[in-house]
């Protein structure tokens, strides 16, 4: 069974699709990076999941729960770090993670939770004279409270500091080991490609992509290159005859070849090794950056020339 | 038990609330100078005191309602505008969870206020006048206690139905207008309008107790109406005169104890109205 499922799921606001016609599919167990430029449709999707707001049509399944139906049962066995939320309450950092202890029945240490997340010595405070990263930490605590079947986090790394971010991604593996569903909504690419299982982009409402991020990468258009060091002067191999090469460029005894896809260039290799000796090769892989800005045409600044440089940009 | 747990947290902010706290003094001080201030002429003890109580009355008549939607107007609408409403509705509650225990927090807060408030008002007029009349003074607090929670399912509705705060305001300051000012302010007579659109534009037979149940709908008449029913007889006070003018028996809806009527109907209605609103609506 799937963990979350939604089946045809529109959301308009008047004109505008939020969501539109969305399948999703996330199984048990697995971490679900949710990508997307800003206004994509991930917190439209993940407010539908929690039933904070209704869908224009379509069904959503939530551990085979109705989200609908019985928001409650739900929100039972799923842990939420919501977006923008507010710690407004005259209310100790303990006693808002009390608090959802209690709402959730269960019977987790406060100190526990406080110390994992990173907030020991600060629990007796106000919570609402923390810095954002620490309301964060605190609402992450409050989400790991029950130790749910689900965790939901939207935008997870927002005013966390580098070590914060650490922690939280370590939190987020230990709880998917656990057999814990972790859906987690992002523009930070980043962060998806050092935690996530399988990502699934969203652009305009609609989800482009789904796939695990390595699949992602070898399904990704655009051009690959690589580059080969050789014993000699690698001139003359014929390798600009061959399909799937598009551009040759020979600097001393640097091969350097771009071919059409990350699959070619072991057609490369192979014709370069037959005629000449490889000392070494350097090859880049299509960075999930790249991709991103494929799938979403840039975002919002897709008609900036910055995202036509970003989307040829190469990780190392 | 979700309703519980929401209302026991916003019942433990609205004890740490300075401003509900200032205000809840400030009102003991008034009652209390209320009571130590109030001075009939020729009246015994026990007279003193109920004389105190009535006047007190008149004043919760007008200010009650004020301190009932500033401590409710903004318990729904604030966490739908803070984003304080996710995190309720993250965990197992359901948005009727949330609806009651919010409801359930107010109530308890304005109800404690209002002991408070006459427990000092009793304290010094007793030390006063020497005098315990329980039955005025309790049941001038349980018709107040039925006043206020009538502000507060009506501030609490309307916080639920809207989604901001500058729009909560206003439904608080609308609502005190309609229901309070204008049955206040002596130059302005719903009657007499009701008198002219029914006779004069509508060209009807005058009616006299039509006007005035159109008043009683208020529930700053109805709060007065309901005192007489607490009240010594010589103490009440004549809301309806136009009726009591036309002369005869009053009909059963013009009674004082109709006013507990008044007070269910908005007790109940704008509640479910509310409910209705925020259980449909998309919180974002």
């Amino acid at each position: 069974m799937a963990t979350i499922e939604t089946t045809g799921l529109t959301k308009s606001f008047g004109d505008v699709h939020a969501v539109e016609d969305l399948d999703l599919t996330v199984e048990e167990g697995e971490i679900f990076g949710f990508l997307g430029p800003n206004g994509a449709g991930k917190s439209t999707t993940i407010n539908l999941l929690l039933d904070f707001i209704r869908p224009t049509s379509g069904n959503i399944e939530v551990l085979g729960i109705d989200a609908q139906e019985r928001p409650a049962a739900v929100r039972r066995r799923v842990g939420v770090l919501p977006e923008g939320f507010g710690f407004d309450d005259p209310l100790l950092g303990r006693e808002y993670l009390e608090w959802a202890i209690e709402t959730k029945e269960a019977d987790d240490d406060p100190d526990e939770l406080i110390d994992l997340v990173g907030l020991t010595g600060d629990a007796d405070r106000l919570a609402a004279d923390y810095s954002t990263g620490m309301q964060q930490r605190l609402a992450f605590a409050m989400a790991l409270a029950g130790d749910p079947d689900l965790l939901i986090l939207d935008e997870p790394s927002t005013g966390l500091d580098p070590n914060g971010i650490q922690n939280m991604r370590e939190i987020v593996r230990e709880q998917a080991e656990r057999g814990t569903t972790v859906f987690f909504s992002s523009h930070h690419l980043a962060e998806v490609e050092a935690v996530c299982d399988r990502v699934g982009v969203m652009n305009e409402g609609e989800l482009v992509a789904v796939d695990t991020i390595e699949g992602l990468r070898e399904s990704a258009g655009g051009p690959a290159t690589i580059q080969l060091e050789c014993a000699t002067p690698p001139t003359e191999l014929g390798v600009a005859d061959l399909d799937v090469v598009t551009d040759v460029a020979v600097d001393e005894r640097t091969l350097s070849v771009t071919c059409t896809g990350a699959s070619a260039k072991v057609d490369v290799v192979t014709h370069v090794a037959e005629r000449a000796e490889i000392v070494d090769i350097l090859s880049e892989s299509v960075s999930l950056e790249a991709l991103f800005n494929d799938l979403t045409d840039g975002g919002r600044d897709g008609d900036d020339a910055d995202s036509e440089q970003a989307a040829t940009e190469v990780a190392q | 038990m979700s309703v519980r747990t929401v209302a026991k947290q916003d019942f433990l902010s609205a004890r740490r609330s300075r401003a509900l706290w200032f205000a809840t003094t400030l009102f003991a001080l008034l009652a209390v100078l209320i009571a130590y201030g109030s001075q009939g002429y020729r009246l015994s003890a026990t007279e003193q005191v109920q004389n105190t109580f009535r006047s007190f009355g008149m004043v919760l008549a007008v200010l009650l309602p004020i301190v009932a939607l500033v401590a409710s107007y903004m318990s729904i609408a604030g966490e739908r505008e803070s984003g304080g409403i996710k995190f309720l509705l993250s965990f197992p509650n359901t948005r009727r969870d949330v609806f009651l225990g919010k409801l359930a927090s107010r109530l308890a807060v304005v109800a404690a206020g209002l002991t408070f408030i006459f427990l000092a008002a009793t304290a010094v007029a007793v030390a006063r006048h020497g005098a315990f009349p329980v039955g005025v003074v309790l049941g001038t607090y349980l018709v107040s206690l039925l006043y206020g929670s009538v502000f507060v399912a009506v501030a609490v509705a309307l916080s639920s139905a809207v989604g901001a705060r500058s729009r909560a305001i206003g439904a608080a300051v609308g609502s005190y207008f309609v229901l309070i000012v204008l049955y206040l302010v002596p130059t302005i007579r719903i009657t007499a309008l009701v008198q002219w659109v029914h006779d004069t534009m509508l060209g009807m037979e005058p009616n006299p107790h039509l006007y005035d149940a159109v008043t009683y709908t208020s529930p700053y008449i109805a709060f007065r109406k309901a005192l007489n029913l607490v009240l010594p007889t010589e103490m009440q006070q004549e809301v309806f005169r136009g009726s009591l003018e036309a002369g005869g028996e009053l009909p059963v809806y013009l009674t004082d104890e109709f006013s507990l009527v008044v007070f269910a109907v908005w007790l109940t209605v704008p509640l479910v109205v509310g409910y209705v609103r925020f259980e449909g609506s998309d919180l974002e």
